[in-house]
């Protein structure tokens, strides 16, 4: 597999075949002695930021947990045994709603839009 | 059959969805200022959507990708965001354009200054987003567009001397106002290739499933609906050209100029058939172009995407459409000229090409994508070359129509 060519930025769908984001990055772990291997991928603005620029990788980290708290200082990690890779998509073995991918959406929808008439 | 009725829709969707205020003012110009000279430049722009629009539809059909997901997934995010803020800024200009242009048709109308309806028709674009389907929009709002027709017949009644129409479809060098001329001819070609309508298309063919078996229709609908859209166009231009310049209106500043373009034609209706154009057409190129603002951020970020989808389930979708009617209306009610910003966004659009058809044209030469639907050299040369003419064009007229007057 080409990790480049078959995992990053290619769209996450979760169990119930809902788009969760995409991948936004990869974590290899090394070990003493082992291989690289592929330990997570990350999904989230601050891995994207850091992709950008190291600099603003750190603010977006600072502002996300400003405004959602200590758990979204860091991007969110999926287990690489979690994943199965399909020809389009990235299947992801989790349900979108547990994870804090889609907080910031569920506060949008609780504050903004439910309060809108024709919801 | 059903099939026949699809190509039908297609088609009436894209005649409908052709004219907006940029291709109506950016081609009344051309008339005004220059005749029939400028007609290669409608010509070119138009075949340049054609292969455009076509190549979009394959895409969508063969891969099941949307583009803006394609380009993020093929080149990395750190590439990706450079055609996804340029586009997102020229949308916000043209689609402040837009919403210019339905304000204006309202001023016309009703005689209330063109500012003050820049929020309540914000409103309108939102609230039709926000109830209607995929399907109210496409079609019924392209279907009412149909009323810009107006302009061929206007053409045709007018008996231009067909021999000197054929004659602009050639490319020639000004006689006068060279920089204006070609500054013309860029906003001209913006107009006509702007890439929120292939973008549209191509997210439209994905929501609506497509697969191998639509190409037909896609080459169809592509080719029929661009070619009837551009003669839209091209009835706008002739009847400039044969409206204006006899009255010494050789550049049109004001609404009210622009405004009496069919009046000798079809007389005090003319001015509420013009008006009434105007409002249709760059509502629903306003509706489209929120929408767009919507796919592209929600498709490059993997987000949950589609006009069918019910709003309480897609807050961010939303917000993003949302947040785009407002802003760009906010250019109008702070009294933007509209028809000014009209042919600076469009040059800007020619100019900001490369940036996304470039690395579409790599997506669509990719055998991993489109396996044996892959683009052949024709579709490549001729995209590539309008592409670039345009580029070249815009860069080196957009500095020499605002510096040297």
């Amino acid at each position: 597999m080409d990790l480049f060519r078959d995992v990053l930025d290619k769209q996450l769908i979760d169990r119930n075949n809902e788009k969760l984001g995409k991948v936004d990055g990869l974590v290899m772990v090394l070990g003493e002695g082992a291989p690289p291997r592929v330990a997570y991928i990350e999904v989230g603005p601050v891995t994207l930021a850091r992709r950008l620029n190291r600099g603003l990788g750190q603010r977006v980290a600072r502002l996300c947990e400003k405004l959602g708290g200590a758990r979204h200082r860091e991007p969110f990690r999926i287990p690489w045994a979690k994943i199965i890779v399909t020809g389009t998509d990235v299947t992801v073995g989790l349900d979108a709603d547990d994870t804090p991918i889609r907080d910031w959406q569920k506060w949008l929808r609780r504050n903004v839009i439910e309060r809108l008439p024709g919801a | 059959m059903k099939k026949l009725l699809e190509i039908t829709l297609g088609i009436v969707t894209s005649i409908g969805g052709f004219l907006e205020i940029g291709s109506l003012t950016t081609a009344a110009q051309a008339g005004a200022a220059f005749g029939f000279q400028l007609i290669w430049a409608i010509l070119l722009g138009t075949i340049c959507i054609i292969f455009l629009v076509e190549m979009a539809g394959r895409f969508a059909a063969v891969s099941r990708h949307t583009i803006p997901d394609a380009i993020r997934e093929r080149f990395g995010f750190n590439f990706f965001v450079i055609p996804l803020i340029s586009t997102l800024l020229v949308n916000f200009l043209v689609l402040a354009a837009e919403i210019g242009g339905v304000c204006l048709g309202l001023q016309l109308l009703t005689g209330i200054g063109f500012q003050w309806w820049a929020l309540p028709v914000a409103f309108a674009i939102w609230v039709l987003l926000w109830k209607g389907t995929f399907g109210v929009i496409e079609q019924g709002v392209s279907a009412l567009g149909l009323v810009t027709l107006c302009f061929v017949v206007g053409a045709v009644l007018l008996h231009p001397s067909w021999k000197d129409v054929g004659l602009g479809a050639l490319p020639t060098l000004p006689s006068h106002d060279k920089s204006h001329y070609w500054f013309i001819a860029v906003s001209i070609l913006g107009a006509s290739i702007t890439p929120y309508l292939f973008f549209f298309y191509s997210s439209g063919a994905v929501e609506d499933k497509w697969d191998e078996s639509y190409l037909g229709l896609n080459r169809a609908t592509a080719s029929l609906g661009m070619s009837f859209g551009g003669t839209i166009a091209l009835g706008a231009l002739i009847v400039a050209a044969i409206v204006f310049p006899p009255r010494g209106i050789t550049q049109l500043d004001h609404i009210e100029q622009l405004s009496l373009i069919l009046t000798p034609i079809f007389g005090h209706w003319g001015l509420i058939l013009f008006a009434a154009s105007l409002c249709i057409a760059c509502y629903g190129a306003a509706l489209e172009i929120s929408l767009e603002q919507a796919y592209l951020v929600a498709q490059g970020f993997g987000w949950k995407w589609g006009e069918d989808v019910r709003p309480k389930d897609d807050p961010g979708f939303i917000s993003v459409y949302t947040m785009a009617a407002l802003s760009s209306s906010l250019l109008i009610l702070f009294g933007l000229d509209p028809l000014k910003l009209t042919i600076f966004s469009m040059a800007l659009t020619a100019a900001s090409l490369p940036l996304t058809v470039v690395p579409f044209l790599f997506l669509m030469n990719d055998e991993k994508y489109l396996g044996e639907f892959r683009n052949g050299w024709l579709s490549n040369g001729v995209v590539l070359f309008i592409i670039m003419l345009s580029f070249l064009l815009a860069i080196v007229s957009i500095p020499l129509e605002i510096f040297g007057g």
